[in-house]
């Protein structure tokens, strides 16, 4: 396999789930909406946050209410963390490798961009957003199923599946970092809602459900930190997805050099206690955690994207 | 089969003629129309095509276009325009109304392309090597020596079997009194194939009944004929040698049929940056393994760009050392650099001399005839005829700077004088043919369109022609310009056998 394919499946497979992920964010800010007094609610401004977008939509002239920061976050082309801009990287990135990937997903990932750019010219009002964004994860997942059903799982595929998996897990970090930044405090205004906030938070990784169903003892700060960063079977925690890396890594020449990096990882996360976080201790925490995830892509990069130049 | 001739209507396009399509309304004038002859009936092979269209409303018809436009965007089936600076992806033109040609005379013509291909690989591997037909004053030696298109570079190689182009796309054109001519020959990068593989995959898709009805001849095995052509040209006799497809990028206007092309033959699609050129002078390819032996590249990059050491130096979408790879035998390059000399516009009008003198055949399809502005007494005719003449420039393609004469302004014809007069070898003209035409769906009409025909023909250890070819359409009413970077359209190319039940 060509070094410049893999690498361009694999920033397709990051993309795709970016463009998911961001979609779901959004969702559960929309559903957050219909069920937090106006007081608690966590301004439109954290997805900003968790998309570190703050700066470049700061220098922009509109102010940040509800229907610019949405705009920005669905359809600003100018903003590379948009879902349109992400995407157009992941269609542009298969559009250049689409002779090893089964046609149908070309089909589907050009018919969701399609949508999604003839709707991103124009606002999100509340009554579409649920179904705009909900296509764009169920179309996300779809290819995700086709690509795992249709296409032989040979290297092209696990490094996809890498792109895809790392992106989730930092996905997944940026989101309860944000999250959980509000939610630390002891403000009184805040504790009766307490539960809520946290339930939205495991909402926004669609692991509310699967939280109860594994942990089966009420909402926790320490209980969700640890289902969301150290569960092995939960496909959205960090752990889970740091596994499925390392699986794909394990299949793929020459990999001790990222293989190292993605023990690294795992086993930092593994021993660590969540029950006595705080909330400056957490966010550094989770600085470590993405200052290695970056590591690990470093570490992709040079073992099979740039052979003889590292 | 009794003749359903369309002046006489059934009784259930009677009973349902107000909505339904109605042919006495078709009018194709003077030209030769494809699909009906100038009786105003149906030609034997497309009976059941123009009997399927009468019981049509014009509503469905539409209706199975937007279909097809729709399963066209989604297919993402895309080509590249340029146009005030700035590349745009634009959805493939394609008429849901196919264009039909029997098979008895496919036969001929398949027969004539063949003729065409070996006396040119012939021809291109004589003006590298013996240069016999100079030396017998067949083909004078200025024009070979003023080509561009001649590399001096390429004296003396010798690729497999002789052949240098191993694939070529000729362009076929049926003037009014239904004689087909070759129009050009492209033996370069000649594209399209891939538009002819999807056109029939849309039909397929929009109006399958019509499958039923017709034998028609299957297109999908291009790519496997392809392939096996390709693998012939490995210098390594391994079993499974590697292929692959060279592009220049995305950017490329025919990007899309690289993609597929490599797709369908399972074959790595590269650009230059991908390969490396070891000092064994042989070609590797960069993969996640380290770098790989490359046996055969099917290059869809032009000579100019293939290999910087040789050619433009500044050119970053080949690869350095390319061409010595390929001169010592080491690499297969399918087409061979310096091929183009054949299929220069003025060589053209010496391709009937050039099949004589090789193969002592007279040539099965023949040359428009043709003007070369370089001899005096051509261009004073050319010159003084300039309405009714196209003029084209030698080595340009794509229908960039072309003179049509009957669409062209005054002004555009003085343009034209100066720049014949300043360089005639540049230059050779045509009488402006009558162009075929056949039924095309326009907005809310059937109405007739000027269309041509690019079949493929490939050469390698054995040859192969496609079935059909791309028929490119000129979607503007009396246009005869069917480049689809100029407003053209297309349509699936039927060849259907009436004989077969």
């Amino acid at each position: 396999m060509l070094s410049r394919t893999a690498e361009r499946v694999y920033w397709l497979g990051r993309f795709l789930e970016r463009a998911e992920n961001t979609a779901r964010l959004m969702l559960v800010r929309h559903q957050a909406i219909l069920d937090l007094p106006k007081e608690v609610q966590p301004g439109w401004e954290i997805l900003l946050d968790v998309l570190g977008a703050h700066e470049n939509f700061a220098a922009l002239p509109g102010v940040a209410n509800e229907k610019n920061i949405i705009s920005y976050v669905f359809g600003e082309r100018d903003n590379p963390s948009s879902i349109i801009s992400s995407l157009t990287s992941a269609r542009e990135n298969m559009r250049t490798t689409r002779e090893i990937l089964p046609s149908e997903t070309w089909e589907r990932v050009n018919s969701l961009y399609l949508s999604v750019a003839r709707r991103s010219t124009k606002d999100l009002p509340r009554g579409m957003r649920h179904s705009v964004l909900n296509n764009i994860v169920q179309s996300s997942q779809q290819i995700t199923g086709l690509l795992a059903g249709s296409m032989n799982h040979d290297a092209a595929y696990q490094f996809i599946r890498l792109g895809r998996n790392l992106e989730r897990a930092d996905m997944s970090t940026r989101i309860i970092d944000a999250a959980s930044a509000g939610l630390m405090g002891d403000e009184e205004y805040i504790i009766p809602f307490r539960n809520v906030l946290w339930i939205s938070v495991l909402q926004s990784l669609s692991a509310y459900q699967m939280y109860r169903l594994n942990v089966q003892r009420n909402v926790s700060p320490q209980d969700v930190l640890g289902f969301l960063f150290q569960s092995p079977v939960f496909p959205r925690a960090v752990a889970h997805c740091l596994g499925e890396i390392e699986h794909s890594v394990e299949l793929l020449p020459d990999n001790p050099p990222v293989l190292k990096a993605v023990v690294k990882v795992r086993r930092k996360l593994q021993s660590k206690d969540f029950s006595d976080q705080q909330g400056a201790a957490l966010h550094d925490f989770i600085d470590e955690l993405q200052i290695q995830l970056e590591d690990v892509h470093r570490a992709i990069s040079n073992a099979w994207f740039s052979p003889g130049e590292s | 089969m009794v003749q359903s001739g369309i002046k006489s209507p059934q009784p259930y396009a009677r009973m349902k003629a107000r909505s339904t399509i109605d042919w006495n309304q078709y009018e194709p004038g003077e030209f030769y129309d494809e699909i009906i002859s100038h009786s105003g009936r149906a030609r034997p092979a497309t009976r059941s095509l123009v009997a399927f269209i009468r019981k049509q409303t014009i509503k469905h018809l539409v209706s199975r276009q937007h279909a097809a436009d729709l399963a066209i965007q989604e297919m993402g089936i895309t080509f590249t325009v340029y146009s005030e600076g700035q590349n745009i992806d634009r959805s493939w033109p394609m008429d849901i109304i196919p264009r039909i040609i029997p098979l008895q005379e496919w036969r001929i013509l398949e027969e004539g392309l063949i003729q065409r291909l070996t006396a040119l690989n012939m021809f291109i591997d004589d003006i590298y090597n013996k240069q016999q037909i100079l030396k017998d004053n067949i083909v004078p030696r200025d024009i070979i020596n003023s080509s561009p298109e001649f590399l001096k570079e390429c004296v003396g190689a010798k690729p497999r079997y002789g052949v240098w182009s191993h694939i070529c796309g000729s362009d076929l054109v049926r003037d009014s009194d239904g004689t087909v001519y070759v129009l050009e020959d492209n033996l370069r990068v000649p594209s399209g194939v891939s538009y002819m593989l999807e056109n029939r995959a849309i039909s397929k898709r929009v109006l399958p009944q019509l499958f039923d009805r017709n034998s028609i001849l299957p297109v999908a095995d291009y790519p496997s004929q392809l392939f096996d052509m390709l693998v012939s040209l490995s210098p390594r006799a391994i079993k499974h040698p590697e292929i692959v497809v060279m592009t220049p990028g995305v950017f490329n206007s025919a990007y899309f049929e690289h993609a597929y092309l490599a797709q369908r033959m399972g074959a790595e699609l590269v650009e230059g940056a991908d390969l490396v050129v070891g000092s064994d002078d042989k070609v590797y390819m960069k993969t996640i393994r380290g770098l790989a032996p490359v046996d055969v590249i099917y290059r869809r990059i032009n000579d100019d760009f293939l290999d910087p050491d040789v050619f433009r130096p500044e050119s970053t979408l080949g690869t350095p050392g390319l061409f010595r790879a390929w001169r010592k035998g080491n690499v297969g390059l399918a087409n061979a650099p310096g091929a183009g000399v054949a299929d220069d516009k003025v060589i053209y009008t010496f391709v009937p001399a050039i099949i004589k003198y090789y193969l002592d055949q007279d040539p099965i399809i023949p040359n428009v005839p043709s003007f070369l502005c370089v001899n005096s007494k051509h261009r004073k005719y050319v010159l003084e005829n300039l309405a009714n003449m196209v003029v084209k420039p030698a080595n340009e393609s794509g229908g960039y700077g072309m003179l049509v004469g009957p669409a062209s302004s005054k002004k555009e014809r003085a343009l034209f004088a100066e720049l014949i007069k300043k360089n005639p070898r540049n230059y050779m003209a045509q009488p402006a043919l009558k162009l075929s035409t056949a039924p095309t769906l326009c907005g809310n009409h059937i109405e007739p369109r000027h269309l041509d025909l690019r079949p493929f023909v490939l050469q390698g250890k054995n040859h192969y022609v496609t079935a059909g070819g791309l028929t490119r359409v000129a979607l503007r009413k009396g246009s005869l310009v069917v480049n689809s970077s100029q407003g053209g359209g297309s349509k699936d190319t039927w060849i259907v056998d009436t004989e077969a039940s």
